[in-house]
């Protein structure tokens, strides 16, 4: 059903967009013998080879549309399950043959992830099973406060990386680069020890929040964008009277911004899917974030989950994530991008 | 460029770097050495800090017959050697082909980009769902196409288990339900990873100068010649860069693996049959046995060993065929 | 193979501009010449070759290869070589492997591929490079790999463009030349595309010069230089560039201001009259006084910028032989060659005389 449906539509858009490119095809045929009646040279064969070529290009603009349309197919099927599963009633989610759309369209799996009331109704353990506003109130301190902090270290890194001529240099920096490669798993378990035995960081928001103050990768490329701010700029400043540090903000931070909204943005991002390390340093769940209570909060020792449920609370994490993106895709596409033309 | 007397220019750098340089001491480079060292330490204690000896014995336990370790290392490279080259392929295809089109290129671009912005958890939640063995969306339509239920994410025990007789007994590798739930697992890597190398592939194609197509083209070049000869050897240094940085992250799975399979890393009905490295490493870091943080110290010295070793494998390959 | 241009037209548009680039162009290009596309920047040139190459549609109008009609014919099936103007070779092949990758495509016998591989190769004199990476050459032997590569599959028509524009001084004499003996050897339909009139001029059996889409003037290099048709085929021709000074025709006497300096049939009309730097002549008989500005000496002869209050721009040029004795800063007479003086009608800037 679904496969017919999608393969219909498909047939459709190529069909348009063949129809499309044939009429303008012909169109411009009609409109250059038009404009030449004097033709006295009419080659068959040209002809011939012509039409061959149209047919073998149709055929290649199918292919290529098909196979993409497919794909994007795939890309999105997920994304319309979880909607679609999380507006269906519970009877209708236990249908051995599942409906590709809800027949009747609930919001209760809504109101149960949305509503902290209306789940305590539902429960009896009297607990929140999962407190979306509670988990999303952390993840927020903790990606607001590590980007902050991030932008600050990167920020000042960068500046001595970029602009400051001193012994050493290059080898600090070859060896942060160098980092880049160590897998993070080799750090996590003495860095667990010193949060939890020594600093006892144990369910604290700091602990989340200052072993990921630092990012090699953005020091980098916020150097390299530095570095592409001519000298002549900064002896300018420095004819003027312009101290170093009023350079950097009056003049780089200013000229680097797109950079660093892009590291705002992706650092967020990252708290908001931020896992294992969360994990391992809360125990509580009033401290969570919010892709472990995600995991955690819907996982039954025995029986299935409440999948309605489930995937609501997935929609309702994703759904600032996408908003974001949406308005923010520009910065967010251009800085992914970029991270690729390094080297 | 900051000139001036070195002295003074160093101690200027120093205050500057002087958060980084403290934050990487604490977390990054005094961990790298102490996780050598706990790697080491037999007995390790975490809490008490006590250790019988200095030896290899961590490592042997780690790679003894039945250990887990070995296990998560098979799978990991299963993951790893399936799962890049066909992520990089199809990527590559897509970016070609969105490359080759006009109308709706935005469009498309935006919707092979969407994986890249979501929760690797809720998205995993919901690939367990679509592959839910009675009413998932994958068995519906395997079912209207005509064939019949696959059971994904395990059950049934039956078959030949290959795995019984080299590993753990309760750690099945090979048996159906590995395989069902491996594809699984695959397809949600794949679907993961897809959008950051379209991206990648595709702002490489479009910074490559037309004139060589132009070339090509007059001198009649097939479609399948341009894209062997002309586009992948100018998109070298990105098919490199991606599959450096691919590998590096198939060998460090972790995420999707307890998105779809939970914490336990099971399909049903087998214990941790779909657990990898990275699995293996945090769970010896929460095991109540203080004495298997050596263990997880071990398994990460080896993550690291491997990483190490298919990087300088790929950089000694890359400086023959990439072409920069 | 002759090629014609019949009526050809390439409209660029967007949303809400159109751009004529190429305006109702009729050329023939005979079989065996080599011609050169002459125009400024954005004259249409580079549009009117990438629509002979069939990189480009064009708009309207036809375009054929002999008799044939090639206009909707995709570029693969043209048979022509191009070399475009960065030569386009692909960097992550050798020299050798870029001359033999249009032969390849052709599926032609391995030993035949190589032996005209090093064919060409010696033609444009780079035998000796041929393991060689694009990075590891010149800006001149890329180019020449490019010629080569254009040529290795014996195409019906070579285009070239711009094809000295990326070469130092020195290079781009060297290169000319070569191009016109690599031509002339293999006897092929050329065109090729330049803003340099030097370089269109030294090279070219016949030059089509463009401004804006549309023919100005086509000929033989020195008939245009000699006879051009209006204003701006006479000034984008020759450096230094023809002076333009506001005249006047009255009874039969041509004058600038009011100093007479030739005859004219014309009616009595104001005109734009343009002489070329040569055209001038220092002699007590002139009738035209001159402020001698700067006298600037380059070797073979002398270049004088001098002043008069009718010129187009403030000073103008022209050229003494080296002999002559000019001082800066004084009042000369000069006659004008009646041979280097072009009328021009002040609405049109068509040439009347």
């Amino acid at each position: 059903m679904l496969l017919a449906i999608i393969i219909i539509t498909a047939i459709i858009i190529i069909a348009l967009l063949i129809s499309k490119l044939i009429v303008t095809k012909k169109e411009q045929a009609f409109e250059n013998a038009r404009r030449c009646p004097e033709n006295k040279y009419y080659v068959e064969n040209a002809d011939e080879i012509i039409r061959r070529e149209k047919t073998l290009k149709t055929i290649r603009y199918i292919v290529c549309y098909t196979f993409l349309v497919l794909l994007a197919i795939f890309m999105l099927v997920p994304f319309y399950w979880m909607i679609v599963t999380a507006l269906k009633t519970e009877a209708e989610i236990e249908l051995v043959k599942p409906t590709l759309f809800p027949k009747v369209i609930t919001w209760s799996n809504f109101r149960y992830i949305l509503d902290a009331k209306y789940q305590m109704s539902l429960t009896t353990s009297g607990k929140l099973q999962f407190d979306l506003f509670r988990l999303m109130y952390n993840t927020l301190v903790v990606g607001v406060f590590s980007t902050i902090g991030t932008l600050v270290t990167t920020v000042m890194a960068a500046f001595a990386f970029s602009r400051i001529k001193f012994p050493g240099r290059e080898i600090i920096f070859t060896i942060f680069l160098a980092t880049m490669m160590i897998p993070g798993e080799m750090m996590i378990i003495p860095n667990y020890i010193v949060v939890v035995k020594y600093l006892h960081g144990e369910n604290t928001y700091w602990a989340m929040i200052v072993p990921f103050l630092i990012s090699v990768y953005y020091i980098y490329l916020l150097r390299q964008n530095f570095r592409q701010i001519p000298d002549e700029l900064y002896y300018a400043a420095k004819v003027d009277g312009t101290s170093n540090l009023k350079y950097l903000f009056k003049i780089m931070i200013p000229i680097a911004m797109p950079t660093l909204i892009t590291i705002s943005i992706l650092k967020l991002m990252g708290s908001w899917n931020a896992y294992v390390w969360p994990m391992m340093i809360t125990s509580r769940d009033d401290m969570r974030l919010i892709s472990n209570g995600l995991r955690q909060s819907f996982t039954d020792s025995e029986g299935r989950s409440h999948q309605g449920r489930q995937m609501a609370a997935a929609a309702a994490v994703l759904a600032p994530l996408l908003i974001v993106f949406v308005c923010l895709r520009k910065y967010i596409m251009r800085g992914v991008s970029r991270s690729g033309i390094k080297g | 460029m900051v000139e001036g007397k070195k002295s003074i220019n160093f101690l200027k750098a120093m205050l500057y770097l002087l958060p980084a340089l403290v934050l990487m001491a604490i977390f990054t480079f005094y961990p790298l050495i102490d996780t050598f060292i706990i790697s080491f330490k037999e007995q390790y204690d975490n809490v008490t800090g006590a250790y019988s000896s200095i030896g290899f014995e961590n490592y042997q336990r780690i790679f003894s017959a039945g250990n887990q370790f070995v296990l998560c290392l098979c799978n990991t490279m299963v993951i790893v050697f399936a799962s890049v080259p066909v992520s990089i392929l199809l990527s590559l295809l897509i970016a070609v082909a969105l490359n080759s089109i006009k109308p709706l290129q935005r469009f498309f671009q935006t919707v092979f980009f969407l994986p890249y912005v979501t929760n690797t958890i809720a998205i995993g939640m919901v690939f367990s769902i679509v592959f839910e063995s009675h009413q998932g969306l994958a068995n519906t339509i395997i079912t209207s196409l005509g064939g019949s239920n696959v059971n994904w994410l395990g059950g049934n025990i039956q078959g030949v288990t290959l795995g019984n007789n080299l590993f753990n007994p309760d750690n099945a590798l090979f048996t159906p339900q590995w395989f069902t739930s491996m594809i699984v697992l695959m397809v949600y890597i794949i679907w993961n990873s897809l959008p950051f190398k379209i991206l990648i592939l595709l702002s490489a194609l479009q910074s490559i100068d037309k004139q060589y197509y132009q070339a090509a083209q007059i001198d009649g070049t097939s479609k399948f010649r341009i894209f062997s000869r002309i586009t992948v050897p100018l998109l070298s240094p990105q098919i490199f860069y991606l599959l450096i940085t691919s590998f590096i992250g198939a060998f460090k799975e972790y995420t999707s693996v307890v998105a779809i399979f939970g914490e336990g890393a099971q399909s049903v009905g087998h214990r941790h049959n779909m657990a990898t490295v990275v699995w293996y490493i945090y769970d010896k870091i929460g095991s109540s046995d203080a004495t298997e943080m050596g263990l997880a110290a071990a398994g990460a010295v080896v993550l690291f060993a491997i990483i190490m070793f298919f990087t300088a494998i790929n950089g000694y390959v890359g400086k023959k065929r990439v072409h920069y | 193979m002759d090629i014609r241009l019949v009526n050809l037209t390439k409209i660029f548009a967007d949303k809400n501009s159109e751009v004529r680039a190429v305006d109702n162009l009729d050329i023939v290009i005979p079989s065996g010449k080599l011609i050169g596309l002459l125009g400024p920047s954005g004259c249409g040139k580079s549009t009117t070759l990438y629509m002979i190459a069939g990189l480009l549609e064009p708009t309207m109008g036809q375009i054929f290869f002999g008799d044939e009609d090639v206009t909707n014919l995709s570029a693969e099936k043209r048979g022509i070589g191009l070399v475009f103007q960065n030569y386009a070779l692909y960097p992550h092949l050798t020299v050798k492997q870029n001359i033999m990758f249009p032969l390849q495509n052709m599926r032609m016998p391995k030993a035949e591929i190589l032996a005209r591989t090093q064919k060409y190769a010696r033609l444009v004199g780079i035998e000796d490079l041929l393991d060689r990476k694009p990075k590891q050459l010149s800006g001149g032997q890329q180019q020449r790999v490019a010629i080569a590569r254009a040529l290795v599959k014996e195409p019906k028509v070579l285009l070239l463009d711009e094809p000295l524009s990326n070469l130092d001084a020195r290079l781009r004499l060297q290169t000319r030349e070569e191009i016109k003996r690599i031509q002339r050897e293999t006897g092929i339909t050329t065109v090729f595309v330049t803003h340099d009139q030097e370089e269109a001029m030294s090279i070219s059996d016949e030059i089509v010069v463009m401004k804006a889409g549309v023919e100005q003037q086509r000929g033989k290099p020195q008939d245009v230089y000699e006879q051009p048709v209006n204003q701006f085929v006479a000034k984008f021709l020759g450096t230094p560039p023809i002076n333009i000074f506001y005249g006047k025709v009255e009874k039969g006497g041509l004058y600038i201001g009011d100093e007479l300096i030739g005859s004219s049939n014309l009616e009595d009309q104001e005109v734009n009259i343009g002489i070329r730097p040569e055209g001038f002549e220092i002699s007590e008989d002139g009738t035209l006084s001159v402020e001698v500005k700067q006298v600037e000496h380059i070797g073979r002869d002398t270049s004088v910028v001098a002043s008069n209050k009718n010129t187009e721009k403030e000073t103008f040029r022209f050229i003494v032989e080296s002999g002559v004795e000019v001082k800066e800063h004084t009042t000369i007479k000069v006659a004008v060659k009646p041979n280097k003086c072009y009328v021009f009608d002040k609405i049109e800037e068509k040439r009347v005389q």
